[in-house]
């Protein structure tokens, strides 16, 4: 596995008609991590997975996904590079069998050993029908396809949603087992954080198509501090720290805060913070600054 | 891709395949009958002019037995058309359900995606409809002799015409449901649509795609040979050609002999003006025809395939 | 063969659990001299976690001198750690079985029994900890 960071967008844009999809757009995912793509439906996620496959073009700034562009080194890229697109489209008359052909078929690289064993693995007959298989089995089908080419890197859209607890974590095995074996990069978009926190090691928080929070995971949640006192203005803390979020009772006032070194203030009691209370602070932002700029821009 | 494509069509086209054989099942065997009819009737040595006495009588007879189900199969026009509405049909489905996302992101272009899809769709429509004018025109080759392939609801099953609607069918299919990306509402509408242009051009524009002839002859001279032509209009008119009004016309219509000897020279009906086009015109109109329709086809096709390249994500 | 268990609320960090269980099930005799540990490939697949977490954690026991890597073969349980004897597990598991069943003779149901366990074991735990 080489450094090349996995993904590198600069003021990465794309707009529908008179909509952005995404916009102002600019981060770096290393090689290898394990990237939560976390936002609200229509925040932007699965646009830049379609841009970072190829399935669209950008309309403003720079996308390079393991160092080249989707859209004009298609070709090679495509063989790097495994995606599975929100619901997790297969041909449903197709069996397992012409499932796998069609990957054959139309992959220049792809490893039919490793496919049929891991279709086996899972107790599946290639004779089966992808349209009678349960939704976790189709999920683990079109995983299969997406791994059988050997990719570097591996694009999952909100691979799990509408799965059971079970059929969850069976995926998301047979992702970690894949990236334990080839040390290759993914990125999975979910709105479950919890599947995210122990999977993870890199997160991208978009909303509005904006991303608002892009770094380490463990880090990023390390340093939000939850912190609670008697009833204030949160502008002497917010001189120091960036204030994420706030909410106020006539006696109490709480803050998300993403610290900036330590937090001296001796009023207010600090909690640690998991990443549900970290995203929940991001994407419940009502007049945070995004969210303002964005109002006017649509005005 | 190949496979990919066939795989994808693999039902539409069973469907396609049953239809023609459902059609073969109904031709086959009224058409065998109807050949030996044809025989039996001596019709064969009457091949050619049909005018006066056994034949004529023969001719009738024999028109008359088959001409019902002759009009059914003339319903069958629209076969083609069908079949290449069904074959866009995977091709929209894909669009629909989000299944292109799956194709494209394996190692191929969407560009060679798309021209192997519709180019099977285009191969087996061309196939398809090379079968349906096989099976119809063997089936009326006795009609043929006796009535002659210039008459509207034949000519459209004849010749290589029917390649073309089944071209424009597809086309059109394949247009609206690259646009629109559902796959009922876009096969109906292109249906309707079809349905719509199909009657146009058999009811107006046929006529018009080769000039026809006029010939203006005396009643009781030698007209011209009118065999199997496609007659589009015969009024009565002055010997320069000029339609003659109404007044003399009824005049001549209701008093019989005796307006005719009144009104003198001007105004008997002596003479008429058929506009028509011959049996040598069949090729013609066949290749304006075709070269319309599948024109229209190539257009349809390209502007399916540049909006999937374009548009779609 | 051990199996890992990982509770992402308890505030204690994963890689941490999973030492935290080696450790155990070696003190507790479960886990013997010269025994191999999952593949980090099979832990995860099992648990859907993230392979960075099980290298840190093997990586750690490695240190502390728990087990020993061997390139291209696994993880391994190394010879002189200090397990507890198996036979004062066993004798300290029958006289518990016994306490617990003069315990429920004296009408003690189940919380209570836990309460007082836990009564006993919080200011031993504590100490144990600290060092």
């Amino acid at each position: 596995m080489s450094d090349v960071p996995v993904l590198r967008t600069e003021d990465l844009g794309k707009r529908y008609g008179s909509t952005w999809a995404l916009r102002d757009c600019s981060l770096e995912i290393p090689a290898g991590s394990i990237t939560a793509l976390l936002g609200p439906n229509g925040a932007g996620k699965t646009t830049l997975l379609q841009l970072a496959v190829g399935l669209s073009r950008a309309t403003t700034g720079q996308l390079e996904v393991l160092g080249l562009s989707p859209w004009a080194d298609q070709e090679t890229l495509l063989p790097r590079v495994g995606f599975v697109a929100q619901e997790r489209p297969l041909h449903r008359s197709f069996t397992i069998a012409e499932t796998l052909k069609l990957g054959r078929v139309l992959n220049t690289t792809w490893d039919d050993d490793l496919a049929v064993s891991r279709i086996e693995s899972l107790g599946l007959r290639l004779s089966q029908t992808v349209g009678k298989l349960s939704g976790g089995q189709q999920a683990q089908v079109a995983l299969t396809l997406a791994l059988a080419k050997r990719p570097d890197l591996l694009l999952l859209d909100e691979p799990v949603a509408s799965l059971d607890p079970l059929a969850r974590r069976e995926f998301l095995g047979t992702v970690m087992e894949a990236v334990a074996e080839t040390g290759m990069g993914v990125i999975l978009s979910s709105h479950i954080v919890a599947d995210l926190e122990r999977v993870c090691d890199h997160l991208v928080i978009l909303s509005h198509a904006r991303p608002l929070l892009v770094g380490p995971l463990d880090e990023l949640v390390a340093c939000h501090r939850l912190l609670i006192g008697p009833r204030t203005d949160p502008a002497t803390v917010a001189r120091v720290h960036a204030v994420i979020h706030e909410s106020h009772t006539d006696r109490q006032s709480s803050l998300m805060v993403r610290a900036n070194g330590h937090v001296y203030d001796t009023c207010w009691e600090q909690h640690e913070v998991g990443l549900e209370d970290v995203v929940l602070a991001y994407l419940g932002q009502r007049h945070g600054p995004a969210e303002r700029v964005l109002e006017e821009a649509v005005r | 891709m190949i496979w990919v494509g066939w795989r994808q069509q693999r039902w539409e086209t069973i469907v396609a395949a049953a239809i023609l054989a459902a059609i073969a099942a109904l031709l086959i065997p009224t058409g065998l009958s109807m050949l030996s009819s044809y025989n039996n009737d001596g019709l064969n040595s009457c091949a050619g002019a049909l005018q006066g006495g056994a034949c004529d009588a023969a001719a009738r007879s024999f028109i008359h037995e088959f001409d019902g189900i002759g009009n059914l199969i003339a319903w069958f026009t629209l076969v083609p058309g069908i079949i290449g509405i069904l074959l866009a049909a995977p091709f929209v489905t894909d669009l629909e359900r989000g299944t292109y996302r799956l194709d494209w992101t394996q190692g191929i272009t969407r560009r060679r995606w798309i021209a192997g899809k519709l180019g099977i769709a285009v191969v087996t429509a061309i196939v398809a409809a090379g079968v349906f004018i096989a099976l119809v025109t063997w089936w009326r080759t006795p009609l043929v002799r006796v009535q002659g392939r210039m008459d509207n609801s034949v000519f459209d099953s004849e010749g290589i015409v029917a390649i073309g609607y089944a071209l424009f069918a597809l086309g059109l299919a394949a247009a609206i449901g690259a646009i629109w990306r559902r796959t009922v509402p876009a096969l109906v509408s292109a249906f309707a649509l079809y349905f719509a242009v199909r009657l146009f051009v058999d009811t107006w524009l046929r006529q018009r795609l080769v000039s026809p002839l006029h010939a203006t002859w005396a009643v009781n001279g030698r007209g011209p040979s009118l065999d199997k032509a496609w007659i589009l209009s015969q009024v009565p008119t002055d010997q320069h050609g000029h339609a003659l009004s109404l007044t003399v016309l009824n005049c001549s219509k209701a008093a019989g002999a005796t307006c005719n000897t009144a009104v003198p020279t001007k105004g008997a009906v002596q003479y008429f003006q058929t506009v028509y086009h011959p049996p040598s015109h069949f090729w013609p109109l066949q290749s304006v025809e075709f070269a319309l329709f599948a024109g229209a086809a190539a257009l349809l096709l390209g502007l399916a395939a540049l909006w999937t390249a374009r548009r779609v994500a | 063969m051990i199996e890992f268990h990982v509770e992402t609320r308890s505030g204690v960090p994963t890689y941490l659990q999973i030492v935290q269980q080696v450790r155990r099930a070696v003190r507790l005799g479960v886990l013997r001299p010269g025994d191999q540990l999952p593949t980090v490939k099979d832990v995860v697949a099992g648990l859907a976690i993230n392979p960075n977490t099980v290298l840190k954690a093997y990586r750690e026991l490695d240190l502390e001198g728990v087990t020993e890597g061997r390139r291209g073969i696994g993880t391994f349980v190394r010879e002189h750690v200090d397990a507890l004897p198996q036979q004062d597990v066993k004798q300290l598991r029958t006289s518990l079985q016994k306490w617990v069943a003069h315990a429920r003779a004296a009408g003690l149901d189940d919380e209570m029994i836990g309460a007082l366990f836990a009564d006993i074991v919080r200011p031993t735990t504590i100490s144990s900890v600290a060092s």
